[in-house]
Protein backbone atom coordinates (compact mmCIF):
# COMPACT_ATOMS: atom_id res chain seq x y z
CA UNK A 1 0.00 0.00 0.00
CA UNK A 2 2.71 2.45 1.00
CA UNK A 3 4.78 1.23 -1.91
CA UNK A 4 1.94 1.86 -4.33
CA UNK A 5 1.46 5.30 -2.87
CA UNK A 6 5.13 6.08 -3.23
CA UNK A 7 5.13 4.74 -6.74
CA UNK A 8 2.20 6.89 -7.72
CA UNK A 9 3.97 9.89 -6.21
CA UNK A 10 7.08 9.15 -8.17
CA UNK A 11 5.20 8.63 -11.41
CA UNK A 12 3.34 11.89 -11.04
CA UNK A 13 6.62 13.66 -10.83
CA UNK A 14 5.30 16.50 -8.75
CA UNK A 15 3.96 15.20 -5.48
CA UNK A 16 1.21 17.33 -4.05
CA UNK A 17 1.75 17.51 -0.37
CA UNK A 18 -1.88 18.24 0.36
CA UNK A 19 -3.04 14.83 -0.80
CA UNK A 20 -2.47 12.05 1.58
CA UNK A 21 -4.83 9.52 0.04
CA UNK A 22 -4.80 7.86 -3.35
CA UNK A 23 -7.34 9.53 -5.66
CA UNK A 24 -10.63 7.69 -5.96
CA UNK A 25 -13.99 8.54 -7.41
CA UNK A 26 -17.59 7.43 -6.96
CA UNK A 27 -20.58 8.39 -9.06
CA UNK A 28 -24.28 7.70 -9.46
CA UNK A 29 -26.91 8.68 -11.99
CA UNK A 30 -30.21 10.18 -10.93
CA UNK A 31 -31.94 7.53 -13.04
CA UNK A 32 -31.15 3.86 -13.44
CA UNK A 33 -33.67 3.51 -16.23
CA UNK A 34 -35.06 6.03 -18.67
CA UNK A 35 -38.48 5.19 -20.02
CA UNK A 36 -39.47 6.19 -23.50
CA UNK A 37 -43.18 6.81 -23.46
CA UNK A 38 -45.47 8.37 -26.05
CA UNK A 39 -44.65 11.86 -24.80
CA UNK A 40 -40.86 11.33 -24.75
CA UNK A 41 -39.03 14.26 -26.29
CA UNK A 42 -35.66 13.91 -24.63
CA UNK A 43 -34.60 13.96 -21.01
CA UNK A 44 -31.86 15.43 -18.87
CA UNK A 45 -29.82 13.14 -16.69
CA UNK A 46 -27.75 14.25 -13.77
CA UNK A 47 -24.71 12.35 -12.62
CA UNK A 48 -23.53 13.05 -9.10
CA UNK A 49 -20.20 12.03 -7.80
CA UNK A 50 -17.66 12.42 -5.10
CA UNK A 51 -13.91 12.23 -5.23
CA UNK A 52 -11.36 11.59 -2.62
CA UNK A 53 -8.05 13.32 -2.90
CA UNK A 54 -9.20 15.95 -5.38
CA UNK A 55 -6.67 18.68 -5.91
CA UNK A 56 -6.97 21.98 -7.66
CA UNK A 57 -5.23 20.69 -10.78
CA UNK A 58 -7.53 17.69 -11.11
CA UNK A 59 -10.22 17.55 -13.73
CA UNK A 60 -13.22 15.31 -14.19
CA UNK A 61 -14.46 13.73 -17.40
CA UNK A 62 -17.86 12.04 -17.68
CA UNK A 63 -18.72 9.86 -20.67
CA UNK A 64 -22.13 8.35 -21.40
CA UNK A 65 -22.00 5.71 -24.09
CA UNK A 66 -25.03 4.10 -25.73
CA UNK A 67 -25.41 0.58 -27.12
CA UNK A 68 -23.20 -0.32 -30.07
CA UNK A 69 -24.64 -0.91 -33.51
CA UNK A 70 -23.30 -1.91 -36.88
CA UNK A 71 -23.20 0.80 -39.52
CA UNK A 72 -22.63 1.07 -43.20
CA UNK A 73 -21.28 4.35 -44.46
CA UNK A 74 -21.48 5.18 -48.15
CA UNK A 75 -19.94 7.97 -50.11
CA UNK A 76 -22.13 9.75 -52.61
CA UNK A 77 -20.68 10.00 -56.06
CA UNK A 78 -22.09 11.71 -59.09
CA UNK A 79 -23.13 9.16 -61.69
CA UNK A 80 -24.90 10.31 -64.86
CA UNK A 81 -25.66 13.62 -63.17
CA UNK A 82 -27.27 12.20 -60.03
CA UNK A 83 -25.74 11.43 -56.66
CA UNK A 84 -25.51 7.72 -56.00
CA UNK A 85 -24.40 5.99 -52.80
CA UNK A 86 -21.25 4.03 -53.51
CA UNK A 87 -18.03 2.77 -51.91
CA UNK A 88 -19.67 1.33 -48.79
CA UNK A 89 -17.67 0.58 -45.66
CA UNK A 90 -19.04 -1.46 -42.78
CA UNK A 91 -18.30 -0.61 -39.17
CA UNK A 92 -19.11 -2.74 -36.17
CA UNK A 93 -20.15 -1.81 -32.67
CA UNK A 94 -20.17 1.95 -33.13
CA UNK A 95 -21.81 3.64 -30.12
CA UNK A 96 -25.28 4.85 -31.02
CA UNK A 97 -24.95 7.56 -28.40
CA UNK A 98 -21.85 9.28 -27.07
CA UNK A 99 -21.88 12.25 -24.77
CA UNK A 100 -18.92 13.69 -22.95
CA UNK A 101 -19.00 16.30 -20.23
CA UNK A 102 -15.83 17.77 -18.79
CA UNK A 103 -14.77 20.26 -16.17
CA UNK A 104 -12.46 21.97 -18.67
CA UNK A 105 -12.30 21.76 -22.48
CA UNK A 106 -11.06 18.24 -23.20
CA UNK A 107 -8.00 19.41 -25.10
CA UNK A 108 -6.86 21.29 -21.99
CA UNK A 109 -7.22 18.21 -19.81
CA UNK A 110 -5.11 15.75 -21.75
CA UNK A 111 -3.20 15.41 -24.98
CA UNK A 112 -4.88 13.73 -27.96
CA UNK A 113 -2.34 10.88 -27.66
CA UNK A 114 -3.22 10.26 -24.04
CA UNK A 115 -6.94 10.35 -24.83
CA UNK A 116 -6.49 8.01 -27.78
CA UNK A 117 -4.60 5.59 -25.56
CA UNK A 118 -7.38 5.47 -23.00
CA UNK A 119 -10.15 5.59 -25.59
CA UNK A 120 -11.76 8.72 -24.17
CA UNK A 121 -13.50 11.18 -26.46
CA UNK A 122 -15.42 10.56 -29.64
CA UNK A 123 -12.48 10.51 -32.09
CA UNK A 124 -10.59 8.00 -29.96
CA UNK A 125 -13.66 5.83 -29.46
CA UNK A 126 -14.51 5.77 -33.16
CA UNK A 127 -10.90 5.08 -34.12
CA UNK A 128 -10.69 2.09 -31.77
CA UNK A 129 -14.00 0.61 -32.93
CA UNK A 130 -13.16 1.16 -36.59
CA UNK A 131 -9.70 -0.41 -36.39
CA UNK A 132 -10.85 -3.82 -37.75
CA UNK A 133 -12.48 -2.16 -40.76
CA UNK A 134 -9.37 -0.13 -41.42
CA UNK A 135 -7.08 -3.14 -41.32
CA UNK A 136 -9.39 -5.33 -43.41
CA UNK A 137 -9.98 -2.87 -46.22
CA UNK A 138 -6.73 -0.93 -46.11
CA UNK A 139 -8.62 2.18 -47.15
CA UNK A 140 -8.47 5.66 -45.69
CA UNK A 141 -11.34 5.54 -43.24
CA UNK A 142 -10.96 9.03 -41.78
CA UNK A 143 -13.60 10.69 -44.00
CA UNK A 144 -15.98 7.88 -43.09
CA UNK A 145 -15.40 8.34 -39.37
CA UNK A 146 -15.91 12.09 -39.76
CA UNK A 147 -19.21 11.31 -41.49
CA UNK A 148 -20.30 9.10 -38.58
CA UNK A 149 -19.42 11.89 -36.14
CA UNK A 150 -21.34 14.50 -38.19
CA UNK A 151 -24.33 12.20 -38.47
CA UNK A 152 -24.45 11.65 -34.72
CA UNK A 153 -24.06 15.35 -33.92
CA UNK A 154 -26.86 16.24 -36.33
CA UNK A 155 -29.32 14.24 -34.22
CA UNK A 156 -27.69 15.33 -30.91
CA UNK A 157 -26.67 11.71 -30.35
CA UNK A 158 -23.04 12.74 -30.13
CA UNK A 159 -22.58 15.66 -27.82
CA UNK A 160 -19.76 17.40 -26.07
CA UNK A 161 -20.32 19.68 -23.09
CA UNK A 162 -17.19 21.64 -22.28
CA UNK A 163 -17.46 22.56 -18.62
CA UNK A 164 -20.53 20.30 -18.35
CA UNK A 165 -19.06 19.04 -15.10
CA UNK A 166 -19.46 21.35 -12.14
CA UNK A 167 -17.04 20.83 -9.30
CA UNK A 168 -18.68 21.60 -5.98
CA UNK A 169 -17.20 21.93 -2.54
CA UNK A 170 -15.77 19.00 -0.67
CA UNK A 171 -14.76 16.97 -3.68
CA UNK A 172 -18.32 16.67 -4.96
CA UNK A 173 -19.20 17.15 -8.59
CA UNK A 174 -22.26 17.13 -10.81
CA UNK A 175 -22.64 16.57 -14.55
CA UNK A 176 -25.75 17.17 -16.62
CA UNK A 177 -26.20 15.09 -19.76
CA UNK A 178 -29.16 15.41 -22.05
CA UNK A 179 -30.71 12.54 -23.95
CA UNK A 180 -32.19 13.78 -27.25
CA UNK A 181 -35.60 12.78 -28.70
CA UNK A 182 -33.90 10.20 -30.93
CA UNK A 183 -32.28 8.38 -27.99
CA UNK A 184 -31.93 4.69 -28.92
CA UNK A 185 -33.04 2.02 -26.49
CA UNK A 186 -30.56 -0.32 -24.85
CA UNK A 187 -27.89 -0.50 -22.18
CA UNK A 188 -25.81 2.60 -21.55
CA UNK A 189 -22.57 2.91 -19.63
CA UNK A 190 -21.50 6.03 -17.79
CA UNK A 191 -17.77 6.32 -17.19
CA UNK A 192 -16.31 8.87 -14.85
CA UNK A 193 -12.60 9.67 -14.93
CA UNK A 194 -10.45 11.68 -12.61
CA UNK A 195 -7.64 13.27 -14.61
CA UNK A 196 -4.41 14.43 -13.06
CA UNK A 197 -1.55 15.80 -15.12
CA UNK A 198 -3.12 14.59 -18.33
CA UNK A 199 -3.68 11.03 -17.17
CA UNK A 200 -6.74 9.25 -15.87
CA UNK A 201 -5.82 8.26 -12.32
CA UNK A 202 -9.17 6.93 -11.17
CA UNK A 203 -12.35 5.87 -12.85
CA UNK A 204 -15.77 4.47 -12.10
CA UNK A 205 -18.64 3.18 -14.19
CA UNK A 206 -22.37 3.26 -13.69
CA UNK A 207 -25.02 1.76 -15.89
CA UNK A 208 -28.24 3.06 -17.33
CA UNK A 209 -31.01 1.37 -19.24
CA UNK A 210 -33.15 3.13 -21.80
CA UNK A 211 -36.33 1.26 -22.61
CA UNK A 212 -39.70 1.77 -24.17
CA UNK A 213 -42.61 1.82 -21.75
CA UNK A 214 -46.37 2.05 -21.78
CA UNK A 215 -48.05 2.18 -25.18
CA UNK A 216 -44.70 2.47 -26.96
CA UNK A 217 -43.50 -0.76 -25.44
CA UNK A 218 -46.78 -2.54 -26.15
CA UNK A 219 -46.90 -1.55 -29.83
CA UNK A 220 -43.20 -2.23 -30.39
CA UNK A 221 -43.37 -5.66 -28.79
CA UNK A 222 -46.56 -6.53 -30.64
CA UNK A 223 -44.99 -5.50 -33.95
CA UNK A 224 -41.84 -7.52 -33.30
CA UNK A 225 -43.10 -10.61 -31.51
CA UNK A 226 -46.20 -11.25 -33.65
CA UNK A 227 -45.48 -9.29 -36.83
CA UNK A 228 -48.05 -10.99 -39.08
CA UNK A 229 -50.84 -10.66 -36.54
CA UNK A 230 -49.81 -7.04 -36.00
CA UNK A 231 -50.04 -6.45 -39.78
CA UNK A 232 -53.55 -7.90 -39.85
CA UNK A 233 -54.47 -5.75 -36.87
CA UNK A 234 -53.19 -2.60 -38.67
CA UNK A 235 -55.28 -3.47 -41.72
CA UNK A 236 -58.35 -4.17 -39.57
CA UNK A 237 -57.96 -0.80 -37.84
CA UNK A 238 -57.60 0.97 -41.17
CA UNK A 239 -60.67 -0.75 -42.64
CA UNK A 240 -62.62 0.13 -39.51
CA UNK A 241 -61.50 3.77 -39.78
CA UNK A 242 -62.50 3.80 -43.45
CA UNK A 243 -65.89 2.31 -42.62
CA UNK A 244 -66.51 4.84 -39.85
CA UNK A 245 -65.61 7.64 -42.25
CA UNK A 246 -67.95 6.21 -44.87
CA UNK A 247 -70.85 5.94 -42.42
CA UNK A 248 -70.19 9.35 -40.91
CA UNK A 249 -69.90 11.29 -44.15
CA UNK A 250 -71.87 9.40 -46.79
CA UNK A 251 -75.23 9.15 -45.04
CA UNK A 252 -77.31 11.81 -46.64
CA UNK B 1 -47.55 18.36 -28.32
CA UNK B 2 -44.90 15.81 -29.20
CA UNK B 3 -45.64 12.14 -29.67
CA UNK B 4 -43.03 9.42 -29.84
CA UNK B 5 -43.78 7.01 -32.67
CA UNK B 6 -43.10 3.43 -31.53
CA UNK B 7 -41.88 1.98 -34.85
CA UNK B 8 -40.45 5.06 -36.57
CA UNK B 9 -38.67 5.72 -33.23
CA UNK B 10 -38.75 9.47 -33.50
CA UNK B 11 -40.66 12.17 -31.70
CA UNK B 12 -42.98 14.23 -33.90
CA UNK B 13 -45.55 16.93 -33.22
CA UNK B 14 -49.06 15.47 -33.16
CA UNK B 15 -50.58 18.54 -34.79
CA UNK B 16 -48.03 18.42 -37.60
CA UNK B 17 -49.13 14.86 -38.39
CA UNK B 18 -52.84 15.68 -38.11
CA UNK B 19 -52.24 18.76 -40.26
CA UNK B 20 -50.32 16.80 -42.90
CA UNK B 21 -53.12 14.22 -42.94
CA UNK B 22 -55.75 16.94 -43.27
CA UNK B 23 -53.84 18.89 -45.93
CA UNK B 24 -53.14 15.88 -48.12
CA UNK B 25 -56.67 14.58 -47.39
CA UNK B 26 -58.09 17.90 -48.56
CA UNK B 27 -56.17 17.73 -51.84
CA UNK B 28 -57.03 14.07 -52.35
CA UNK B 29 -60.71 14.77 -51.70
CA UNK B 30 -60.62 17.71 -54.08
CA UNK B 31 -58.84 15.91 -56.90
CA UNK B 32 -60.16 12.42 -56.24
CA UNK B 33 -56.69 10.93 -55.89
CA UNK B 34 -55.27 8.82 -53.07
CA UNK B 35 -52.62 11.29 -52.00
CA UNK B 36 -49.97 8.66 -51.31
CA UNK B 37 -47.68 10.27 -53.87
CA UNK B 38 -47.77 13.48 -51.81
CA UNK B 39 -47.81 12.00 -48.33
CA UNK B 40 -44.88 9.61 -48.67
CA UNK B 41 -42.38 12.31 -49.80
CA UNK B 42 -43.73 14.63 -47.08
CA UNK B 43 -43.08 11.92 -44.49
CA UNK B 44 -39.49 11.66 -45.79
CA UNK B 45 -39.11 15.42 -45.45
CA UNK B 46 -40.19 15.42 -41.77
CA UNK B 47 -37.65 12.70 -40.99
CA UNK B 48 -39.66 9.48 -40.93
CA UNK B 49 -37.32 6.68 -42.09
CA UNK B 50 -38.22 5.85 -45.74
CA UNK B 51 -38.94 2.20 -45.01
CA UNK B 52 -41.42 3.16 -42.28
CA UNK B 53 -42.96 5.95 -44.37
CA UNK B 54 -43.64 3.67 -47.34
CA UNK B 55 -45.14 0.83 -45.28
CA UNK B 56 -47.18 3.10 -43.03
CA UNK B 57 -48.55 5.05 -45.97
CA UNK B 58 -49.79 1.77 -47.46
CA UNK B 59 -51.67 1.24 -44.20
CA UNK B 60 -53.21 4.70 -44.36
CA UNK B 61 -54.31 4.16 -47.97
CA UNK B 62 -56.21 1.06 -46.79
CA UNK B 63 -58.38 3.36 -44.67
CA UNK B 64 -58.96 6.01 -47.33
CA UNK B 65 -59.62 3.55 -50.15
CA UNK B 66 -61.93 1.48 -47.92
CA UNK B 67 -64.36 4.35 -47.42
CA UNK B 68 -64.20 5.26 -51.14
CA UNK B 69 -64.61 1.67 -52.32
CA UNK B 70 -67.61 1.19 -50.01
CA UNK B 71 -69.33 4.22 -51.52
CA UNK B 72 -68.73 2.92 -55.06
CA UNK B 73 -69.83 -0.58 -54.06
CA UNK B 74 -73.13 0.83 -52.86
CA UNK B 75 -73.62 2.82 -56.06
CA UNK B 76 -72.64 -0.23 -58.16
CA UNK B 77 -69.99 1.85 -59.92
CA UNK B 78 -67.40 -0.87 -59.50
CA UNK B 79 -66.48 -3.73 -61.82
CA UNK B 80 -65.72 -6.47 -59.28
CA UNK B 81 -64.70 -9.00 -61.93
CA UNK B 82 -62.16 -6.66 -63.50
CA UNK B 83 -61.10 -5.57 -60.00
CA UNK B 84 -60.51 -9.19 -59.06
CA UNK B 85 -58.32 -9.74 -62.09
CA UNK B 86 -56.34 -6.55 -61.43
CA UNK B 87 -56.02 -7.80 -57.88
CA UNK B 88 -54.49 -11.12 -58.97
CA UNK B 89 -51.78 -9.14 -60.73
CA UNK B 90 -51.63 -6.60 -57.92
CA UNK B 91 -51.11 -9.20 -55.20
CA UNK B 92 -48.20 -10.81 -57.05
CA UNK B 93 -46.81 -7.33 -57.78
CA UNK B 94 -47.02 -6.43 -54.11
CA UNK B 95 -45.24 -9.63 -53.01
CA UNK B 96 -42.54 -8.97 -55.62
CA UNK B 97 -42.31 -5.30 -54.63
CA UNK B 98 -41.82 -6.02 -50.92
CA UNK B 99 -38.96 -8.43 -51.75
CA UNK B 100 -37.44 -5.91 -54.14
CA UNK B 101 -37.73 -3.24 -51.46
CA UNK B 102 -35.90 -5.42 -48.92
CA UNK B 103 -33.21 -6.26 -51.49
CA UNK B 104 -32.60 -2.64 -52.49
CA UNK B 105 -32.53 -1.66 -48.84
CA UNK B 106 -29.79 -4.23 -48.23
CA UNK B 107 -27.78 -2.60 -51.03
CA UNK B 108 -28.22 0.85 -49.46
CA UNK B 109 -29.92 2.13 -52.60
CA UNK B 110 -33.56 2.24 -51.55
CA UNK B 111 -33.75 6.02 -51.16
CA UNK B 112 -32.35 6.53 -54.63
CA UNK B 113 -34.74 4.02 -56.22
CA UNK B 114 -37.73 5.56 -54.42
CA UNK B 115 -36.73 9.04 -55.59
CA UNK B 116 -36.08 7.88 -59.16
CA UNK B 117 -39.44 6.07 -59.27
CA UNK B 118 -41.18 9.20 -58.06
CA UNK B 119 -39.41 11.47 -60.50
CA UNK B 120 -40.10 9.11 -63.40
CA UNK B 121 -43.75 8.37 -62.73
CA UNK B 122 -44.79 11.76 -61.45
CA UNK B 123 -42.99 13.38 -64.38
CA UNK B 124 -44.72 11.23 -66.98
CA UNK B 125 -48.18 11.24 -65.42
CA UNK B 126 -48.04 14.91 -64.39
CA UNK B 127 -46.76 15.97 -67.78
CA UNK B 128 -49.43 14.03 -69.68
CA UNK B 129 -52.19 15.31 -67.42
CA UNK B 130 -50.94 18.84 -67.73
CA UNK B 131 -50.95 18.83 -71.54
CA UNK B 132 -54.28 17.03 -71.68
CA UNK B 133 -56.01 19.50 -69.37
CA UNK B 134 -54.31 22.51 -70.93
CA UNK B 135 -55.64 21.37 -74.31
CA UNK B 136 -59.13 20.90 -72.84
CA UNK B 137 -59.08 24.39 -71.34
CA UNK B 138 -57.76 25.84 -74.63
CA UNK B 139 -60.52 24.11 -76.60
CA UNK B 140 -63.23 25.27 -74.26
CA UNK B 141 -62.00 28.85 -74.41
CA UNK B 142 -62.25 28.70 -78.21
CA UNK B 143 -65.78 27.38 -77.89
CA UNK B 144 -64.89 24.11 -79.59
CA UNK B 145 -67.69 21.70 -78.78
CA UNK B 146 -66.05 18.59 -80.24
CA UNK B 147 -65.89 15.97 -77.51
CA UNK B 148 -62.59 14.24 -77.11
CA UNK B 149 -64.31 12.01 -74.52
CA UNK B 150 -62.79 8.67 -73.81
CA UNK B 151 -64.91 5.54 -73.60
CA UNK B 152 -67.45 7.07 -75.95
CA UNK B 153 -67.59 6.25 -79.62
CA UNK B 154 -66.33 3.13 -81.29
CA UNK B 155 -63.06 1.64 -80.24
CA UNK B 156 -60.37 0.96 -82.72
CA UNK B 157 -59.11 -2.60 -82.79
CA UNK B 158 -55.56 -2.60 -81.45
CA UNK B 159 -52.93 -5.02 -80.26
CA UNK B 160 -54.87 -5.44 -77.01
CA UNK B 161 -57.68 -7.15 -78.90
CA UNK B 162 -55.37 -9.68 -80.49
CA UNK B 163 -54.19 -11.16 -77.18
CA UNK B 164 -55.50 -14.60 -76.16
CA UNK B 165 -57.48 -15.69 -73.04
CA UNK B 166 -60.42 -13.39 -73.61
CA UNK B 167 -63.04 -12.90 -70.95
CA UNK B 168 -66.33 -11.05 -70.73
CA UNK B 169 -66.71 -8.14 -68.28
CA UNK B 170 -70.43 -7.38 -68.18
CA UNK B 171 -70.22 -4.37 -65.85
CA UNK B 172 -67.68 -2.62 -68.07
CA UNK B 173 -69.24 -4.00 -71.27
CA UNK B 174 -65.86 -5.35 -72.40
CA UNK B 175 -64.65 -8.57 -74.02
CA UNK B 176 -60.87 -8.50 -73.70
CA UNK B 177 -57.88 -10.65 -72.88
CA UNK B 178 -57.06 -11.21 -69.20
CA UNK B 179 -53.37 -10.47 -69.83
CA UNK B 180 -53.45 -6.63 -69.82
CA UNK B 181 -55.38 -6.31 -66.52
CA UNK B 182 -53.08 -8.79 -64.79
CA UNK B 183 -49.96 -7.04 -66.13
CA UNK B 184 -51.26 -3.60 -65.15
CA UNK B 185 -52.23 -4.93 -61.72
CA UNK B 186 -48.77 -6.43 -61.22
CA UNK B 187 -47.07 -3.21 -62.21
CA UNK B 188 -49.23 -1.09 -59.90
CA UNK B 189 -48.80 -3.59 -57.04
CA UNK B 190 -45.02 -3.32 -57.37
CA UNK B 191 -45.21 0.48 -57.35
CA UNK B 192 -47.43 0.39 -54.27
CA UNK B 193 -44.86 -1.63 -52.35
CA UNK B 194 -41.84 0.42 -53.40
CA UNK B 195 -43.26 3.93 -53.49
CA UNK B 196 -45.88 3.80 -50.72
CA UNK B 197 -48.66 4.88 -53.04
CA UNK B 198 -51.98 3.35 -53.98
CA UNK B 199 -51.09 3.69 -57.63
CA UNK B 200 -54.38 5.27 -58.68
CA UNK B 201 -52.46 7.84 -60.70
CA UNK B 202 -51.12 5.04 -62.92
CA UNK B 203 -54.11 2.71 -62.66
CA UNK B 204 -56.83 5.18 -63.67
CA UNK B 205 -55.14 6.33 -66.90
CA UNK B 206 -54.21 2.71 -67.70
CA UNK B 207 -57.83 1.62 -67.28
CA UNK B 208 -59.11 4.45 -69.44
CA UNK B 209 -56.53 4.45 -72.21
CA UNK B 210 -55.36 0.81 -72.34
CA UNK B 211 -58.32 -1.26 -71.12
CA UNK B 212 -60.83 1.36 -72.39
CA UNK B 213 -63.15 0.84 -69.45
CA UNK B 214 -66.14 3.17 -69.13
CA UNK B 215 -65.16 6.14 -66.95
CA UNK B 216 -68.02 5.67 -64.47
CA UNK B 217 -66.56 2.39 -63.13
CA UNK B 218 -62.89 3.33 -63.37
CA UNK B 219 -62.50 5.10 -60.01
CA UNK B 220 -64.53 2.53 -58.04
CA UNK B 221 -62.65 -0.40 -59.57
CA UNK B 222 -59.31 1.27 -59.01
CA UNK B 223 -60.18 1.90 -55.34
CA UNK B 224 -61.33 -1.71 -54.97
CA UNK B 225 -58.00 -3.01 -56.27
CA UNK B 226 -55.98 -0.46 -54.27
CA UNK B 227 -57.80 -1.43 -51.05
CA UNK B 228 -56.76 -5.05 -51.31
CA UNK B 229 -53.27 -4.47 -52.65
CA UNK B 230 -52.38 -1.93 -49.94
CA UNK B 231 -53.88 -4.24 -47.29
CA UNK B 232 -51.65 -7.05 -48.52
CA UNK B 233 -48.65 -4.71 -48.71
CA UNK B 234 -49.28 -3.59 -45.12
CA UNK B 235 -49.39 -7.18 -43.84
CA UNK B 236 -46.27 -8.15 -45.83
CA UNK B 237 -44.28 -5.09 -44.72
CA UNK B 238 -45.35 -5.62 -41.09
CA UNK B 239 -44.66 -9.35 -41.19
CA UNK B 240 -41.38 -9.22 -43.03
CA UNK B 241 -39.80 -5.87 -42.26
CA UNK B 242 -41.63 -4.65 -39.09
CA UNK B 243 -41.93 -1.20 -40.60
CA UNK B 244 -45.63 -0.37 -40.16
CA UNK B 245 -46.21 2.29 -37.51
CA UNK B 246 -49.83 2.06 -36.46
CA UNK B 247 -49.71 5.22 -34.33
CA UNK B 248 -48.44 7.23 -37.31
CA UNK B 249 -50.98 5.60 -39.64
CA UNK B 250 -53.90 6.35 -37.33
CA UNK B 251 -52.93 10.00 -36.83
CA UNK B 252 -52.60 10.52 -40.59
CA UNK B 253 -55.90 8.71 -41.15
CA UNK B 254 -57.83 10.89 -38.69
CA UNK B 255 -56.53 14.05 -40.34
CA UNK B 256 -56.99 12.60 -43.81
CA UNK B 257 -60.60 11.54 -43.35
CA UNK B 258 -61.67 14.99 -42.18
CA UNK B 259 -59.58 16.81 -44.80
CA UNK B 260 -60.97 14.69 -47.62
CA UNK B 261 -64.54 15.70 -46.82
CA UNK B 262 -63.73 19.40 -47.01
CA UNK B 263 -61.65 18.82 -50.12
CA UNK B 264 -64.50 17.02 -51.87
CA UNK B 265 -66.80 19.95 -51.11
CA UNK B 266 -64.25 22.50 -52.32
CA UNK B 267 -63.68 20.47 -55.49
CA UNK B 268 -67.29 20.82 -56.56
CA UNK B 269 -66.81 24.54 -57.12
CA UNK B 270 -63.95 24.14 -59.59
CA UNK B 271 -64.23 23.06 -63.22
CA UNK B 272 -62.98 19.57 -64.02
CA UNK B 273 -60.27 20.67 -66.50
CA UNK B 274 -58.97 23.32 -64.15
CA UNK B 275 -58.93 20.80 -61.34
CA UNK B 276 -56.91 18.42 -63.50
CA UNK B 277 -54.51 21.19 -64.49
CA UNK B 278 -54.00 22.08 -60.82
CA UNK B 279 -53.42 18.46 -59.91
CA UNK B 280 -50.97 18.11 -62.81
CA UNK B 281 -49.17 21.21 -61.62
CA UNK B 282 -48.85 19.75 -58.12
CA UNK B 283 -47.65 16.39 -59.40
CA UNK B 284 -45.00 18.09 -61.54
CA UNK B 285 -43.94 20.28 -58.59
CA UNK B 286 -43.32 17.23 -56.35
CA UNK B 287 -41.47 15.58 -59.24
CA UNK B 288 -39.23 18.62 -59.77
CA UNK B 289 -38.47 18.95 -56.06
CA UNK B 290 -37.42 15.28 -55.81
CA UNK B 291 -35.53 15.50 -59.10
CA UNK B 292 -33.67 18.60 -57.92
CA UNK B 293 -32.62 16.80 -54.74
CA UNK B 294 -31.08 14.06 -56.88
CA UNK B 295 -28.84 16.38 -58.89
CA UNK B 296 -27.96 19.14 -56.44
CA UNK B 297 -24.75 18.56 -54.51
CA UNK B 298 -25.85 17.16 -51.13
CA UNK B 299 -24.93 18.94 -47.89
CA UNK B 300 -23.13 15.83 -46.71
CA UNK B 301 -21.34 13.68 -49.26
CA UNK B 302 -21.49 10.68 -46.96
CA UNK B 303 -24.50 8.74 -45.83
CA UNK B 304 -24.60 6.73 -42.62
CA UNK B 305 -26.95 3.78 -42.82
CA UNK B 306 -28.05 1.15 -40.33
CA UNK B 307 -27.02 -2.41 -41.02
CA UNK B 308 -30.37 -3.05 -42.73
CA UNK B 309 -29.56 -0.24 -45.16
CA UNK B 310 -32.01 2.28 -43.78
CA UNK B 311 -31.03 5.70 -42.59
CA UNK B 312 -31.61 5.16 -38.90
Amino acid sequence: MIGALLLSFLMQGQPTLLTTEPPSIVAALTHETVEIREDFSGQDLVLYGATRGLTIQDEIVVVLRGPGRDLRVMEKQRTFGIWVNSAPLEFEDIPSYYAIATSLPLEDIATPESLAGSGIGLPATLAIRAAPTASETGRDIRPYLDAIARDGRRDDLYAEAQRGVEILDGGLFRATISLPPLTPVGNYVAEVYLFRDGRAVASRTASLRVEKAGLERFVYQFAHSMPWLYGLFCVAMAVLAGYVAYVAFNRR
Amino acid sequence: MQIYLPIAEISVNVFLLLGLGAGVGFLSGMFGVGGGFLMTPLLFFIGIPPAVAVSTEANQIVASSASGALAHWRRRTLDAKMGGLLLVGGASGSIFGVQLFAFLRSLGQIDLIISLSYVGFLGIVGGLMFFESARAIWRRSRGDQRRSGVGTGRRKRGWIDRLPFKMRFPTSGLYISVIPPVVIGFFVGTLAAIMGVGGGFVMVPAMIYILRMPTNVVVGTSLFQILFVTALTTVLQAGQNQTVDIVLAMLLTVGGVVGAQFGARAGRHIKAEELRALLAFMVVAVCLKLGWDLVVTPADLFEVLGQDGSAH
